[in-house]
């Protein structure tokens, strides 16, 4: 049997319709039960419903012999886990968006030698400005990342765009984007190796639905 | 001061069973390694930081514990074993009669993120056969390797058997820039088949080089694999490591140990000092490699002694948690003296090599 640990929220839909159109049906009421454990209807896969963040941890560790997340959750994870297939939903966008477009080069702010960056992935973060040599101090938020320039908590974030919508509505434009994301199938390294039979059934079903 | 229940992130501490679990295990590994007429090398704790740094690369690099010592020397604690055998077989031993066979056991202390039941001190167990280039070695090292998982009682174990060079003559003849043959590699070590693909577009490469890449990461299974990798590459150095691989898995059939070997030409990770066959050993249902080794033929030769060289090293803290239930573990017994009757009972028992436990 295989373990899979999928994301609550909303990749948790479109991650089950996948996982059906390749034959693997798990019971209907997934979505609502507060169970967090769950058999497929063949036995031959068990789901975990687990916090997106955690995904690739549960993976790095073998708890999970796979599992589905975004691309900006890995990034931000550093987890080591094999990311053999775009599973081509969840598309968006990390990217660092001020109140203005002017470039990284010149902070908005010169009154301070570093710029000020609230956001929901440190690390990306600061391996962005790290690569490019600018100063920055990292303010780590949990949510509503666009309240922090509006108040002058920070001068730029790094978040998710989806349609951009957020930030317009919110008087914020894209400054650059740093990565693409979308949602990815991980698998541990050593189950890759271990179960290789069934990984490989697993990842040519889900090939097939993708095309 | 802290107070003295903090303990600093990554240590650890065993006791009592574990740790008689611990030195059963390691002893039952040094017995595999003695039996192939395999020396104990027991090496310092620490060296000059340039020695590790030679052996593992930039990378790792950062991983390593430094520290000054009182004459402005800069030092490092061991963060592996392998370039502190190869330094003194290079030099201590260099007028030693070839093949040099040595074994390890010990703690290494690595910065790293603990994980996988490992700790940033954690213990290594291996061998290093120096003087022996070609399969002969190889395959001594790989069947040393088998009959420690055997030994041990461990049944769904599953080597797993590449090449430096296999990849290593695929990138040769690749005239582009270092960052983007490492943005290659990155997505070729995480089996990435989109990333592949919005680099291959923007690489300067013909279709026969991009089918070539964009197979390597499938490339593992049985025999069958080198053949299809065959239909691949022309290249000398990717044939010749097919060869190689092709030599070393027919011996294993015959000895009827082909079961445990799978061919895996699509793992491309690795430290630097890596030459030429490379192997990675799991246990399903571990979600960490157990054991890890391969060629390093010039290792020596940076520390001053061109000599070829292979060798793997076990991680104990992994294996513990497969063996857990497989080893035995002997209890021992001990006679219960009473002081009251003076000490002469209790040494009258050493004396015959009895334990003893002493009542308060």
């Amino acid at each position: 049997m295989l373990v899979i640990a999928l994301c609550k929220g909303r990749f948790l839909a479109p991650s089950l319709d996948l996982l059906t159109e390749a034959g693997i049906c798990f019971p209907e009421d997934i979505a609502s039960s507060r169970k967090l454990i769950f058999n497929s209807e063949d036995h031959s896969f068990r789901a975990v419903l687990v916090k997106p963040a955690d995904v690739p941890t549960y993976v790095e560790y073998g708890a999970a012999d796979m599992g589905i997340a975004g691309r900006d959750v890995i990034l931000e994870s550093r987890a080591d886990v094999l990311q053999p297939l775009d599973l081509k939903f969840g598309y968006c966008k990390i990217a660092v968006a001020g109140a203005n477009g002017i470039s990284e080069g010149a902070p908005p702010n010169t009154s301070r030698p570093t710029i000020r960056v609230a956001t929901k992935y440190p690390r990306i973060t600061m391996d962005y400005y790290n690569s490019r040599g600018i100063p920055v101090e990292i303010i780590p938020l949990s949510g509503s990342i666009e309240l922090a320039p509006l108040i002058g908590l920070a001068d730029r974030i790094v978040d998710l765009v989806e349609t951009g919508r957020t930030l317009k509505d919110n008087g914020l434009e894209i400054v650059e984007v740093i990565a693409e994301s979308s949602a990815r199938l991980l698998i541990n390294r050593a189950g890759y190796q271990t179960k290789r039979d069934e990984v490989l059934q697993l990842i040519q079903a889900l090939e097939k639905v993708i095309r | 001061m802290k107070s003295y229940t903090q303990i600093p992130p990554g240590t650890q501490i065993v006791i009592g069973c574990a740790a008689r679990r611990r030195r059963v295990l390691e002893r039952t590994i040094c017995s595999v390694f003695e039996g192939w007429s395999y020396e104990e090398i027991i090496p310092p704790i620490f060296d000059y930081y340039d020695v590790f740094v030679k052996g593992m690369g930039s990378g790792p690099e950062e991983q390593i514990y430094r520290f000054i010592d009182r004459e402005g020397n800069i030092l490092a604690l061991r963060p592996e074993f392998t370039s502190l055998v190869a330094k003194t077989v290079a030099t201590r031993l260099a007028n030693s009669p070839k093949p040099i066979r040595l074994y390890y056991s010990g703690e290494v202390l690595r910065f790293e993120k603990p994980k996988g039941g490992r700790q940033r001190e954690f213990a290594q167990i291996g061998i290093e056969h120096y003087g022996g280039s070609g399969k002969t070695a190889d395959v001594e090292v790989l069947l040393i390797a088998v009959e420690t998982f055997q030994r041990l009682g461990i049944q769904g174990f599953q080597i797993n058997l590449g090449s430096v060079d296999f990849f290593g003559g695929i990138v040769d003849g690749m005239e582009f820039p270092a960052d983007q043959i490492t943005q290659l590699k990155d997505v070729l070590n995480v089996k990435d088949q989109s990333g592949l693909e919005a680099l291959l577009e923007h690489l300067p490469l013909g279709d026969r080089r991009k089918k070539i890449l964009r197979a390597v990461p499938h490339l593992t299974g049985d025999k069958a694999v080198i053949a299809e990798a065959r239909e691949l590459v022309k290249n000398p150095r990717s044939v010749d490591a097919l060869d190689h691989l092709e030599e070393i898995y027919s011996i294993f059939e015959r000895l009827d140990l082909a079961q445990h070997l799978t061919i895996d030409l699509g793992e491309i990770r690795g430290f630097d000092y890596y030459s030429g066959i490379l192997f990675r050993a799991y246990v399903r249902d571990l979600g960490f490699e157990v054991a890890s080794g391969g060629r390093y033929d010039g290792l020596p030769a940076a520390f001053g002694e061109d000599l070829p060289a292979v060798g793997f090293s076990f991680s104990v803290d992994r294996l513990e948690q497969i063996v857990t239930p497989t080893l035995e573990i002997p209890d021992v017994e001990a006679a219960s003296i009473d002081v009251d009757d003076g000490f002469d009972k209790a040494l009258q028992l050493r004396r015959s090599g009895k334990a003893v436990k002493l009542c308060l």
